[in-house]
C-alpha cells in the first residue's frame, strides 16, 4: 500500500520532470542579457530553495525530535540534511557556473553566495557531528540541539549580510513591493521547477526513512 | 528563586575560576597558541604594513582559534576528569551553563586583552578609534562565550574530538565574526563602519545567550 | 511520599539487550537491593532511575505526592553515590562538599561539617588542607557518603556502596541506610554483597542477557 503511494508520487515526479524539461528548452524565450543561460537559473533556484526548505524540516524534525523522543524524528531529520546538503552543493555548483557565464567570476562573495557557503557549512558540521557520536540516543539529541542552535544563524543570514555584501543578484522574484517583476512564462516555470525540486526532495527523504524501518523490523 | 539561581551561577564561575588556576593547562594553551600565531604572523610579514581590513581579519583570525583551544575545555575538562556526573548530579542546569559561560567570557576578555596590545605593538597598527575597538572586541567574546559554552556540551562524548569544535563553531559564529571584523577594521582607521552593527552583533549575542539556555535543558536532563 | 515506577523498561546498548522489559516500583521508606552478575544492568537500572540516561524503551516514571518529577524537579530531591561519580581532584574536602551542596542551595556551617566529617568516620587532621585527587579510595568513599548524607535529598542511589570499604564502613553504610529508610528516604543499592542483599527489604534480580 506505502509502497505503491510511492510509486504514484515517482510517477508524478517523472511527468513532472518531463513538463519541466520542455518549459525549460523549448518554451522559455532566451532572457535579456542574460541570453541561453538564463535556463540555469530553472535549475538553480529550485535547488536553492530546497536547500534552505531542507535546512528548516531538519530543524524542525529536531525539535519534534526533543519533544517527543521519537527516534523517527532523528531519521527524518538527519535524512533532509543528507539530501540538503546534495542540494546545496548542486546549488553552489549551479550558482557558481552561472556566475562565471554571466557575471565572469566563480565566486565573489554575493550576500546569497555568502548565505549559500554557511549553509553549506551548517549542513558539513551537522552531519560530521552525527558521524562522530556513536551513542543512538545521545546523537540523536546532540544533533537536534545543534540543527536548532545553528538556526538561530537564519535572522543574520537574511537581514544583515546583504547589508554588508554589494549585491550581483537579480531582486527577489517577488521584491519588497510585493508585485511580480517576470514574464508570466518564465514564472510557470519557475513554479513548475520548484514544485518538481520539492517533490524530489520529498520522495526521497520519505524513501530513506521508510528503508530504514524495515531494517529495524529485521 | 531569582536569588538561588544566581546563587548558583556565581558557585560555578568561581568553581571553574579556582580549578582552572590551579590547573593551568587550559590558560596556557590558550595564551600560548594566540601568542605563537602573532608571532608567525608579525615574523613573516617583517614590519611591512598592512591594510586595516586585513588587519582586522589577521586580529579576529588569531582570537578566534586561540579561543577554540581554551573554550571547548570547559565541559571537556570535566568529562575526562570524571566529574561531570557529579556536576549533572547536583548542579541545576542554567547555573551551570550561565556559570562556565561567564566563566568562559572571562576568559575570553582576558585572552583578548592579552594579545590585542601586543597585536598592536608587533604590527604597528595605529588604533584610532580605541573605544570601538574595545566593545567589539567584548561583544565579539561575548558571542564566543555564549555559543561555545553550548557547543563545548555538545561535543562531550563524541568519539573524535579533534577540530570538531572549531568545525560546529564556525558556522555559528559567523555572524559575530564578520560585523566584529568590519568594527574592528574602522577602528584602525579603515573607513566608518555603522553603529547598527554594534547593536547587530549584541542582539546576536543575546540571541545565542537565550538559545543556548532553552537548549541546554535538552542536554542536561534525560527525560 | 515517592515512588520509582519502571513501566515496561528494556535498556539495549549497541544493538545487545542488558536487561527488560523490567516492570517495578520502587517506594520511599523502604531499601530496595538491585542484584545480579556483572554486566547485568545494575548500574545502567540505577541511572535510569535517576534520569540520567533515557531507556531504550518503556518508561521510568518518579512520583512525588501524586506529582510526577521530572528534570531540576527530580534533580533537586536525588543524590548518588556510584563508583564513577568523582570528585575535583584539584579541590578539598571542604572545597568539593561547598559546591556541590552550594548548587541545592545548602550552606554547611564548621560544626556541621565537622559533625559530618565525624559521622562518616573521615579525620579533620588527614584531610583539612589536601586536595580531593590526594585520597585513598577508602576516604573518597567517604566522603561522597559525607555529600548523600548532607543534600538531605530523599531518593538515594547507592551503587555498590561498600566498595572500597572496611568493615566499619560497610557497617556504617547499612546502619545510614536503614535510617534513612526509616525517616521515610526511598532508598535503592545495586549490590553484590550478600549482607547489603539481606540488609534491603525488597530485591530486584536482573537475571542479564
Amino acid at each position: 500500500m506505502k509502497l505503491k503511494q510511492g510509486n504514484y508520487l515517482l510517477a508524478g515526479i517523472g511527468l513532472l520532470t518531463v513538463v519541466l524539461l520542455y518549459l525549460v528548452f523549448w518554451v522559455v524565450p532566451p532572457a535579456q542579457g542574460l541570453g541561453n543561460y538564463v535556463r540555469i537559473a530553472f535549475f538553480h533556484i529550485p535547488v536553492a530553495w530546497v536547500s534552505v526548505l531542507a535546512f528548516l524540516m531538519s530543524a524542525g524534525w529536531g525539535a519534534g525530535y526533543l519533544r517527543r523522543r521519537d527516534m523517527r524524528f532523528d531519521a527524518l531529520s538527519a535524512a533532509s540534511a543528507r539530501f540538503g546538503l546534495i542540494f546545496v552543493v548542486l546549488a553552489t555548483v549551479s550558482g557558481a557556473v552561472f556566475s562565471k557565464l554571466t557575471w565572469g567570476a566563480y565566486w565573489n562573495w554575493d550576500p546569497r553566495q555568502t548565505t549559500i557557503f554557511v549553509l553549506l557549512l551548517i549542513y558539513g558540521a551537522y552531519l560530521t557531528l552525527r558521524a562522530v557520536m556513536p551513542e543512538p540516543t545521545r546523537r540523536a539529541r546532540v544533533s537536534a540541539v545543534y540543527a536548532l542552535f545553528s538556526f538561530l544563524t537564519v535572522p543574520f543570514l537574511v537581514f544583515i549580510i546583504p547589508r554588508l555584501f554589494f549585491s550581483l543578484h537579480p531582486s527577489p522574484v517577488i521584491n519588497g513591493s510585493g508585485s511580480v517583476a517576470m514574464e508570466p512564462v518564465m514564472l510557470a516555470t519557475l513554479l513548475v521547477g520548484l514544485l518538481d525540486a520539492t517533490l524530489i526532495y520529498a520522495w526521497l527523504v520519505r524513501k530513506s526513512v521508510s528503508g530504514r524501518d524495515k531494517e529495524v523490523l529485521a | 528563586m531569582q536569588q538561588s539561581s544566581w546563587q548558583g551561577i556565581k558557585l560555578v564561575f568561581r568553581k571553574e575560576l579556582v580549578v582552572g588556576l590551579r590547573f593551568k593547562a587550559a590558560w596556557a594553551a590558550m595564551l600560548m597558541f594566540s601568542l605563537t600565531t602573532l608571532a608567525c604572523v608579525s615574523m613573516a610579514l617583517q614590519g611591512g604594513t598592512l591594510e586595516p581590513r586585513l588587519l582586522a581579519a589577521l586580529l579576529w583570525v588569531i582570537l578566534f582559534f586561540a579561543s577554540l583551544a581554551g573554550a571547548d575545555r570547559v565541559f571537556a575538562d570535566e568529562d575526562t576528569a570524571g566529574t561531570l556526573l557529579a556536576l549533572r548530579i547536583y548542579g541545576p542546569s542554567q547555573a551551570v551553563l550561565m556559570g562556565k559561560m561567564l566563566y568562559t567570557f572571562f576568559l575570553m576578555v582576558a585572552l583578548a586583552a592579552f594579545i590585542t596590545p601586543l597585536f598592536v605593538l608587533l604590527l604597528d597598527v595605529t588604533v584610532t578609534a580605541p573605544g570601538l575597538l574595545t566593545v567589539a572586541l567584548l561583544l565579539g567574546c561575548g558571542g564566543i562565550a555564549a555559543a561555545g559554552t553550548l557547543i563545548a556540551a555538545l561535543t562531550t562524548g563524541a568519539s573524535v574530538h579533534g577540530g570538531l569544535f572549531s568545525i560546529l563553531m564556525l558556522p555559528v559564529i559567523l555572524p559575530v565574526f564578520l560585523p566584529a571584523i568590519s568594527l574592528s577594521a574602522a577602528a584602525f582607521g579603515g573607513g566608518d563602519s555603522a553603529g547598527s552593527y554594534l547593536v547587530g552583533m549584541g542582539l546576536y549575542d543575546l540571541i545565542l545567550a537565550v538559545g543556548a539556555s532553552l537548549l541546554f535543558d535538552y542536554l542536561w536532563y534525560e527525560d | 511520599m515517592v515512588t520509582i515506577r519502571f513501566e515496561e523498561v528494556i535498556q539495549r546498548f549497541h544493538g545487545r539487550t542488558i536487561f527488560g522489559p523490567i516492570q517495578a516500583e520502587l517506594a520511599s521508606g523502604r531499601i530496595v537491593a538491585v542484584t545480579g552478575q556483572n554486566g547485568s544492568g545494575k548500574s545502567t537500572l540505577l541511572k535510569l532511575a535517576a534520569h540520567l540516561l533515557l531507556p531504550t524503551a518503556g518508561r521510568v516514571v518518579v512520583m512525588a505526592d501524586g506529582r510526577e518529577l521530572v528534570g531540576d524537579s527530580l534533580r533537586r530531591r536525588l543524590a548518588m553515590v556510584t563508583p564513577e561519580l568523582r570528585f575535583y581532584p584539584r579541590l578539598t574536602a571542604r572545597g568539593n562538599m561547598d559546591f556541590l551542596l552550594g548548587l541545592r542551595g545548602r550552606a554547611l556551617d564548621e560544626t556541621a561539617y565537622q559533625a559530618l566529617l565525624e559521622r562518616v568516620g573521615l579525620r579533620e587532621k588527614e584531610i583539612g588542607t589536601a586536595f580531593a585527587g590526594e585520597f585513598s579510595t577508602g576516604m573518597r568513599q567517604r566522603l561522597k557518603l559525607a555529600v548523600l548524607l548532607a543534600s538531605g535529598a530523599d531518593i538515594w542511589l547507592l551503587d555498590e556502596p561498600g566498595a572500597n570499604l572496611d568493615a566499619a564502613g560497610r557497617k556504617l553504610i547499612l546502619r545510614e541506610a536503614r535510617q534513612a529508610a526509616d525517616e521515610g528516604r526511598l532508598v535503592c543499592w545495586a549490590t553484590n554483597d550478600e549482607r547489603e542483599e539481606a540488609a534491603a527489604d525488597a530485591a530486584i534480580k536482573l537475571a542479564g542477557h
